[in-house]
Parts: structure tokens; C-alpha cells; sequence
């Protein structure tokens, strides 16, 4: 039931912004702040309902039959996986709003209303076990979020708001005819209609048509994701996406696509996941690599942070396809750990746009001076860009590595060229917009000098900067709420794998002799 | 003609005698709004005829009134469908005509319109209740006579533009031309599977194909020809050509009756013709379809993203839309095909109702303002059916652009419209016929299609004049267009969101 109360409320909380903003010029803020803080209060009663360990594996569920004729149901549910994500999108989704607490002045209320309901779609995708119901909220969250981009946006916002939109959709489309098709092969075998992912997991699949419909749910998720041939839309939406559209886009809905191939694609599909991981470990590496070069290329600020979330996606796609503990516990504290820092960075852009009207990094220069808060805060969340050890990107990034390496020594050590990459554009950033000397062309209304971050902001700032260090220090409670779902997605592929290791006695498996991610204390 | 069969076919009376009445009260008293009434009341009377009707049936669920016409359930859902939209294109004419001046004007006669619409009506409904090549063509002919005069009915009124009277004229003589042409191919075509069956009933000829197998040529030649009839109303490419222009000049509630009612009385007979005769098992007619689908999908959303204006991108959207239904159809031999056919096709019906209605209002609301003459409006922003004209409207009217954008969000099937349902089913349909081409074309067209409609939906987004004085600018529209249009998205809401409603009826059938 908690489930269905945290969609309800954001949902009705976006509905209720947008009318008391009608009467109360401001309000609508006061009631998305409200909303977020009772979904997040909501979500800390189902952290202390939860009980690990027991037998059960969801934490909570709700089952409602909704399009019987279909075998559609209104099925949510979470585990410590769904948590995680939950966790991240409603902490992500305050701190984007109490970091643009006064940026919005058009329309206030529509504004907060598509904040909220981007934000239900997202809690609903990392919910959803329906297939139907996945996808139904997958396409639910781009309509709030392409309003963001087209309406607060930038100067290009129609065209990166477009590019976006069909770049999703297209391939969702792919995706719901994979979904349907599973459905209807599943129906074949069983004489039963059902979308519920976890009857579906039981369905047999001729390798053919697995090797297909799994390609239709990897192009939907590695769009979102982005990997690289299908990331062109990210730079735009990213770059044209109001501050706390692009908080939302980076640090939210990017994690979408990694959590379907998690939860959904590794499972459903495991021969076709294993025939094709080296593919995407590639693409993975090729992200990596690829992105931080362009981002080291950027002059715009917001570009660059855009390309380095390419980089950063493109270690989980590489850990995902591992296809070992170590390197998907190292995937999800990415996703986790990269939410954190990019959502931060985008906010500091977006800060030093207010300030300055400009994200050109050439007309900068010489910012720590004048803004020696937000510098120190820029310098910290770079740093943990770059993976810094003691940060949560460091575990993250080196977990990945470590987990992939025993698979593939090339494409590792290709990816692990993209750390270098992330220092040169971190480091690069922070002389050029912070360093140096100044290159501002200093106008009359500019004379007043800048204002530095307010306590409002250093204040969430900080917030996000601890949990990093928290999760670079400590990460074991990130690692043990994931690990019984992560066991859960690869024990129909390890399955497959053992399979195939007891008909040929000679293949090596390094991957499996790989220290699993467990607590230390308690292995005897 | 027993007791139950006179009884069966009671929408049909009730839509002929209403036609007689109001010609009658016509001709003894002239008045827009007492013809509306009339209308409506006649509307609403061959609702409850159809609903008594199917209670009525007798459990085999099919009543065959003479030779003619065979009324079931299907048919009487659709009978419904048909009479649903002509409620709103009778509500829409009467803004239309009123902003034209119907009833000040000298030498304007508004009532005939209703007159003509009944006309179209009974010719849909006699459609989908055909069982004969000679009802077939009969209520076919009827349908076209009566349009051809509505779309150029903006002559009639002198207070229109002369813009408009030129347009309209244009679209009512291409369609008459046209339309000629389609009719003498698929009376070629009933002349041929005569000749080849002996016989002019569906079930007839349904006998001589199961006898004479797939390899008769006359028989095929002549069913090809009638399909490519079919194919010319339904506008699939390449019988298509027509319908831009048309649907541009026509006044557009009639484009929303050509658009709706036309097309879906033909898909209900195609579907009902198709099934009867047991087509299906015809590759020739199967391929034929499917690479008109397919053409349609593409060509269709292809062309409709050069449009500038709102008539003609809808043209071409139904276009592609068709093409979707077409997807569907091909497995319509099965319960699930038909059940796919039908859900696209409300869905469809009820999105362009309101979709033209939107344009139609709006337009309206913008009639006094606009130059008449027969010079085109130079200026894109003022011209009520250009895109421009619709730039900030979701600022200025929110509730009427609400509405639309929705609208447009289910032509583009998203979630929670039934625009997504209509596509599911459509991908459903064609996982189950494992038509892969054809649904990487219905993915392709869809992704084109989501363009011109977003540049649409986000031309009403779009915020340049940021000032919060835009009132002045809404567009005011009378109270029964808002009611009609809250109405159309609502049930477009209800059925996305509760689909299983619809699929119990659908079902039931």
C-alpha cells in the first residue's frame, strides 16, 4: 500500500501545486516540498518495515487486476534494488527542488505540477513488476519531462525537447512490441495471458526469438541509458533542460535504463544476455572512453557535465554485462553514487548560469575569487567525478573494473583509459571556469559583483557532498539492501552458465572465483 | 418483410422518417436552431432504436431483414459509433454556420445541412448492416451524394469568405470526381464476382469462393477491383491523393463526418464483407493490404510533416492512421483481430472527432477577425487553421488547448489516452500475425508521427510573448463546443485509463 500512497501523493501533489498557485503566487513550491517530504516519510516506513533476511523477497507488494481481458494487473512491488532507486529519485527530486527553489517565475505551478509527475513516473517504473505497468509509467514520465524542457528550457528547448522525446519513444516502441511478443510466446506455451514479470520470468523462449526480443528491451533501455550509437539526444536534453530538469534527467531518469537491464533484460533473457555481453561491454567501454573525450572537448559548462554522464553510464552498462556480483554491486553504487555528484554538478552550472548568464567556460575564469563556496562545492563533486578514492564514485568505478576484468582484460583496460579522461575534463573544467584569470566581459549590470551560493544551497550542497563520502567510506549498507535482488536477476543467468561450464569442464571461470561482495565479518 | 424484421432494422426507420420530418419542418419553418434540435432529437431517438434493438436480437445474435441487409451486434455498435460522432458534427455545424452568419445572412440556408447529415448517417448505418453487393453500393452511393453537396455547402451562405467558398468548392468537386471514378471501379468490381459467383449476396459468393478455391481469376479480379473502391474511401496510398485537399477545403465539421463516419462505416463493412466471405484466405487481397498499410504508415506521416497547416497534417495523420488500422485488420479473421479492428477504430473516431472539433471551434471563435475576399491570408498567425496560429494557445485558452494536446497525445498513442490502447492492440495484433515488417513500419511511422504532432503540441507551449496580460487573446468559445470537447476527453481518458470497460462491450458484441 505505501507503494501506491508515494505515487498517489506525488501525483495529487503535482495536481494540488497547480492550483494553489493560482491563488497564492508561491505556494506551489510549499506544496511540492510538502508532497516530497511526505513520499520520503512514507519511504523511511517501509525501510523499517522491511525485514532482511526473511524468506520473502519483496519487501511489499500490491497486486489490483486492472485490463483482465489482457492479464494486466496494477502490480507494484520493491526490494532492496527498487529501494535504492527509490530512495535516490525522491532525495534527487527535493534536492533539485530545494536547489532551484527560486529559479522558476513562468507558470510556477504548471512547472511543479510536471516536476511531481515526472517524479511519479520515475517511483512508478522502479515499481512497476507488470510488464504492461513498466511501460505504461516508462511513457508516463516522458510527457511531464518533455514539458520541462520545451516550455522552461533554454534557447534550443523545442528541438532538444523533440529530439528527446522521439529518441524514447521510437525506441520504447521497440520495446513494447518485445513485451508483447514475450506475452503472446508465453501464451503459446502456458495458454495464459499475463503480463506479470514474475510468470514471465518462467517463459521459454527459442533462442532465436530470445536473441530478438531481448535486443527490443536493450535498445529501449540503452537509449535511456545512453549508450553510445543511441546517446545523441542526451547532450541537447541535458544542455537545454531547465536546472532542475536536468537534475531530474541525470540523476533520475538515466538510472531508469540501467535498472531495467537489471531487473528486467539480464533475467528474462539470460543465453541472449550472455551471447551478447561482450557486444555490450563494448559499447560500454566505447561510452566510457568516448564520452569523456567529448566532454573534454565542451566549452559549454552543462555540455560537458552531459558528456560526462555518458562516461559514467557507460561503467554500468560494462558492470551490468559482466554478469558478476562484484561488478553489478559496482554498477548500482554507480548509478547511486552518479546520481549524487551529476545531479550536484548540473546544480552548480545551473547556479553559476543564474549568476553569470552564461555556461560559455570561456568567459569564465578566475570564479574562486569571487565565489569561493560554490568553488570549494564545484571542486568537491569534480574530484568525485574523476573518482577520487574515499568518494562514492571510487567504489563504484572500481568495483566495476575490478568485476570486469576477470572477463574481458581488453575492454576493462580500454574503459579503465576513461578514468584518465574524467581527470583531464574534471580537472580542465575547474581551471578553466575557476582557475586562472578572469575573462568575463564585466557589463553595468554585472557591477554589483557576484552573490555566492546562500546557506539554502550550501546547505543541500553539503548534504550530497557527505553522502558521498559516506558511500565512499563506508558502502556495505548500499551493498547489502542490492545484494539480494542482484543474486535475484543473475541466478537464472548464472544458472545458464553453469550449464554451460558442466558440458565443457575446460572453460575457465574466473568471474565465479572472484571475492564475492558479502560482509567480511561474517564469513567465518 | 415479418414483424422482426421491420422491428431489426428500426434505426434505419427512425433515421428515414426523422429525414422526412425535418424536411417537413423545413419547409414550413425556417430556423437554425429548431433544425439542430430536431436533429439532435432525431439522433437521440436512433440511439435508443439501436440500444432496443440489440436487447431485442434473438440469441443467435444476427437478424437477416430480406436479402439486404443482416443486422448484429457488431453492427449496431457501430450503427451507435456512427450516430455518437454525427452528435458532435451536428453541434459543430451549428457553430460553424452561426460564425458564418447562417442565420442573418439573405439566401442562406442552413437547415439542409442537417438535412444532408441525416442523409450521410442513414447511409452509414444501412452500410454496416449490408449484406448485399446492391445495399453495399446502394447506401455507398448514398453516403457520397449526400457529402458532395456538404463540402461544398460554404457557397450557400454568401457571409463566408470567398476564400472559403473557393476551397470548398475545389474539395466538393475533386471528391465528386473522384470519388466517380472509385464508384465505376468497384461496380466494375460487383460486376465480375457476379459474373464469376451468379450471385449478389455475400453469402453467395462466399459459397462460389469456397468452391471455386483461391485460383478463379474473375472472382479475384472482380474483389480486387472492389477493395481497391474500399481503398480509395479509406484513402490508403496510393488512392489517397484526394485526401489533403478535401479535408483542407471542406467546412470542417464535414471534414470531421468524412474523416469519421465515411471511413469508419467502410472499415465496418470491409471488416464484415472480409470475415462473411472469408477474404482472409485470399493472399492476393492480404498483400494488397498490407503493402497499402504499409505505404500508408509511411507515406502518410512522411507527408504530414511538411504541413503547415492543422486540416491537412490531420489529412495526412488519418492517412497514416488507417494504415495502423489495416495492421489490425489483417489478422481479422480471428475474435482478437475483430476485437483489434474495433478498439482502434473508436479510439480513431473519437480522437479525430475531437481533434477537428478543437480546429473547428477555434476557427470559429476566429472568424470575425479574419479578411474575407478570395486572396489567401497572407500572415501564417492569423489564418485559424495554420499552425502558427495555434503558437501560446495553451496560455491563452488552457482548458481548449488541454483538451487538444491531448488529443494529440493519443493520435500519437501515449499512455493514458486511448490512442495508447488503440496501438497496443495494434502491436498485439501484429505480434500475433507476426507481421514484423509490418510493425517495424507502424514503429517507423509512429516515430515520424510523433514529430509534426509535438512541433504541434509544443507551438501551444511555446511561451515567447512572457507577459502574464494574455487574456485578451483567449479564444472564446460558446459553452455547448467546451461541453462537447470536455466530453470527447473525458471518455478519451476513461477508456485510456480503464480500458477493460471498453474491451467488456467490445466483447460482448
Amino acid at each position: 500500500m505505501t507503494l501506491a500512497a508515494i505515487i498517489a501523493v506525488l501525483f495529487l501533489g503535482g495536481v494540488a501545486a497547480w492550483l494553489v498557485e493560482r491563488y497564492r503566487p508561491g505556494a506551489s513550491r510549499w506544496a511540492t516540498l510538502a508532497s516530497l517530504v511526505v513520499s520520503l516519510v512514507l519511504l523511511a516506513q517501509l525501510w523499517a518495515s522491511a525485514t532482511p533476511g526473511s524468506a520473502h523477497h519483496w519487501w511489499q507488494s500490491l497486486e489490483v487486476a486492472w485490463i483482465p481481458r489482457f492479464g494486466i494487473s496494477f502490480f507494484l512491488a520493491v526490494d532492496g534494488l527498487g529501494f535504492l532507486m527509490l530512495a535516490l529519485t525522491l532525495f534527487m527530486g527535493l534536492f533539485g527542488l530545494v536547489m532551484t527553489w527560486s529559479d522558476i517565475r513562468f507558470r510556477r505551478g504548471f512547472f511543479y505540477f510536471n516536476y511531481l509527475w515526472t517524479l511519479a513516473g520515475v517511483v512508478g517504473v522502479f515499481t512497476a513488476l507488470d510488464l504492461f505497468l513498466f511501460f505504461f509509467f516508462w511513457e508516463v514520465m516522458l510527457i511531464p519531462m518533455l514539458m520541462l524542457i520545451a516550455v522552461w528550457g533554454h534557447e534550443e528547448r523545442t528541438f532538444a525537447a523533440i529530439k528527446f522525446f522521439i529518441f524514447t519513444q521510437a525506441s520504447s516502441l521497440l520495446m513494447l512490441i518485445a513485451i508483447v511478443a514475450l506475452v503472446y510466446i508465453h501464451f503459446n506455451a502456458s495458454g495464459q495471458v499475463t503480463f506479470n514479470y514474475l510468470e514471465l520470468l518462467d517463459a521459454q523462449l527459442s533462442p532465436v526469438s530470445a536473441w530478438w526480443l531481448m535486443l527490443g528491451f536493450f535498445v529501449a533501455f540503452a537509449v535511456k541509458l545512453p549508450a553510445v550509437p543511441l546517446h545523441t539526444w542526451l547532450p541537447d536534453a541535458h544542455t537545454q533542460a531547465p536546472t532542475a530538469g536536468s537534475i531530474l534527467l541525470a540523476a533520475i531518469l538515466l538510472k531508469t535504463g540501467a535498472y531495467g537491464l537489471l531487473r528486467f533484460t539480464l533475467p528474462l533473457f539470460p543465453d541472449a544476455s550472455i551471447q551478447f555481453a561482450p557486444v555490450a561491454m563494448a559499447i560500454g567501454a566505447i561510452s566510457v572512453v568516448y564520452g569523456a573525450i567529448l566532454a573534454f572537448a565542451q566549452r559549454d559548462m552543462k555540455r560537458l557535465v552531459a558528456y560526462s554522464s555518458v562516461s559514467h553510464m557507460g561503467f554500468v552498462l560494462l558492470g551490468l554485462y559482466a554478469l558478476n556480483t562484484v561488478a553489478i554491486q559496482g554498477a548500482v553504487m554507480q548509478m547511486v553514487a552518479h546520481g549524487l555528484s551529476t545531479a550536484a554538478l548540473f546544480a552548480i552550472v545551473g547556479a553559476l548560469q543564474h549568476r553569470l548568464h552564461t555556461r560559455n567556460m570561456e568567459q569564465m575564469g578566475g570564479l574562486w575569487t569571487e565565489l569561493p563556496r560554490l568553488s570549494a562545492i564545484a571542486l568537491f563533486f569534480a574530484v568525485a567525478s574523476l573518482g577520487l578514492p574515499g568518494l562514492g564514485n571510487f567504489v563504484a568505478e572500481f568495483l566495476v573494473l575490478l568485476g570486469s576484468f576477470g572477463v574481458d582484460h581488453w575492454i576493462t583496460a580500454f574503459a579503465a583509459l576513461g578514468m584518465v579522461g574524467a581527470a583531464l575534463y574534471a580537472l580542465a573544467m575547474m581551471q578553466r571556469a575557476f582557475f586562472g584569470e578572469s575573462r568575463r566581459t564585466t557589463t553595468a549590470a554585472d557591477q554589483k559583483g557576484l552573490v555566492d551560493l546562500d546557506l539554502r544551497e550550501t546547505l543541500a550542497m553539503l548534504v550530497l557532498a557527505a553522502f558521498l563520502v559516506f558511500l565512499g567510506l563506508r558502502p556495505q549498507p548500499v551493498f547489502d539492501t542490492a545484494a539480494p535482488a542482484i543474486a535475484r536477476s543473475l541466478a537464472p543467468v548464472t544458472a545458464v552458465e553453469a550449464a554451460v561450464t558442466s558440458n565443457s569442464t575446460d572453460r575457465p571461470t574466473t568471474a565465479a572465483n572472484w571475492p564475492a561482495a558479502t560482509h567480511r565479518g561474517e564469513t567465518p | 418483410m415479418t414483424r422482426e424484421e421491420l422491428f431489426a432494422i428500426l434505426p434505419l426507420l427512425v433515421l428515414t422518417a426523422g429525414i422526412v420530418l425535418l424536411m417537413l419542418q423545413v419547409s414550413f419553418h425556417r430556423g437554425h436552431r429548431a433544425a439542430l434540435v430536431t436533429t439532435l432529437a432525431i439522433l437521440a431517438a436512433t440511439l435508443w432504436a439501436c440500444f432496443s434493438v440489440g436487447a431485442a436480437l434473438p440469441t443467435s445474435g444476427t437478424v437477416a431483414a430480406t436479402g439486404l441487409f443482416s443486422v448484429d451486434h457488431t453492427a449496431l455498435f457501430f450503427c451507435v459509433l456512427m450516430v455518437m460522432a454525427a452528435l458532435a458534427v451536428a453541434i459543430l455545424a451549428f457553430h460553424h454556420l452561426e460564425s458564418r452568419g447562417a442565420s442573418r445572412a439573405v439566401g442562406s440556408y442552413p437547415e439542409e445541412f442537417y438535412i444532408l447529415l441525416l442523409l450521410v448517417i442513414l447511409g452509414a448505418c444501412c452500410l454496416v448492416t449490408a449484406s448485399h453487393f446492391a445495399s453495399l453500393f446502394l447506401s455507398l452511393e448514398l453516403m457520397g451524394l449526400a457529402l458532395y453537396p456538404l463540402l461544398g455547402f460554404t457557397v450557400v451562405g454568401d457571409q463566408s469568405p470567398q476564400r472559403d467558398q473557393l476551397l470548398s468548392l475545389e474539395s466538393a468537386m475533386k471528391y465528386l470526381l473522384l470519388s466517380a471514378l472509385s464508384t465505376a471501379l468497384s461496380l466494375f468490381g460487383i460486376a465480375l464476382v457476379f459474373a464469376a459467383s451468379g450471385a449478389l449476396d455475400f453469402s453467395a459468393a462466399a459459397a462460389a469462393l469456397r468452391s471455386t478455391g483461391p485460383s478463379a481469376g474473375i472472382l479475384t479480379a472482380g474483389l480486387t477491383l472492389l477493395l481497391i473502391g474500399v481503398a480509395f474511401k479509406l484513402s490508403l496510398v496510393p488512392f489517397h491523393i484526394w485526401t489533403p485537399d478535401v479535408y483542407q477545403g471542406a467546412p470542417t465539421p464535414v471534414t470531421t463526418l468524412i474523416a469519421t463516419v465515411s471511413k469508419g462505416a467502410v472499415v465496418a463493412l470491409t471488416l464484415r464483407f472480409f470475415t462473411q466471405v472469408d477474404l482472409f484466405s485470399l493472399p492476393v487481397l492480404s498483400t494488397m493490404l498490407a503493402v497499402m498499410a504499409a505505404a500508408s504508415m509511411l507515406v502518410g506521416n512522411l507527408l504530414a510533416l511538411q504541413q503547415g497547416n492543422v486540416k491537412r497534417l490531420l489529412a495526412y495523420s488519418s492517412i497514416a492512421h488507417i494504415g495502423y488500422l489495416i495492421v489490425a485488420f489483417l489478422i481479422g479473421a480471428s475474435a482478437f483481430g475483430q476485437e483489434a479492428v474495433i478498439y482502434y477504430l473508436v479510439a480513431y473516431v473519437l480522437t479525430t472527432t475531437g481533434a477537428f472539433a478543437v480546429v473547428s471551434l477555434v476557427a470559429d471563435a476566429a472568424q470575425p477577425s479574419i479578411p474575407g475576399g478570395p486572396q489567401p491570408i497572407g500572415n501564417a498567425g492569423e489564418d485559424p487553421f495554420q499552425v502558427e496560429f495555434y503558437r501560446g494557445l495553451f496560455w491563452r485558452s488552457p482548458g481548449l488547448a488541454c483538451c487538444f494536446g491531448l488529443m494529440l497525445l493519443s493520435l500519437a498513442g501515449i499512455p493514458l489516452t486511448i490512442g495508447f490502447i488503440g496501438k497496443f492492440y495494434v502491436f498485439a495484433a501484429g505480434v500475433q500475425g507476426q507481421m514484423w515488417l509490418l510493425l517495424a513500419a507502424v514503429v517507423i511511422g509512429s516515430a515520424l508521427g510523433l514529430y509534426y504532432y509535438l512541433r504541434l503540441l509544443l507551438t501551444m507551449l511555446q511561451r515567447d510573448s512572457e507577459s502574464r496580460d494574455l487574456e485578451p487573446g483567449a479564444i472564446q468559445v460558446a459553452v455547448s463546443g467546451q461541453v462537447l470537447v470536455g466530453t470527447l476527453t473525458a471518455i478519451l481518458l476513461l477508456f485510456g485509463i480503464f480500458p477493460q470497460l471498453l474491451i467488456n462491450w467490445i466483447n460482448a458484441l
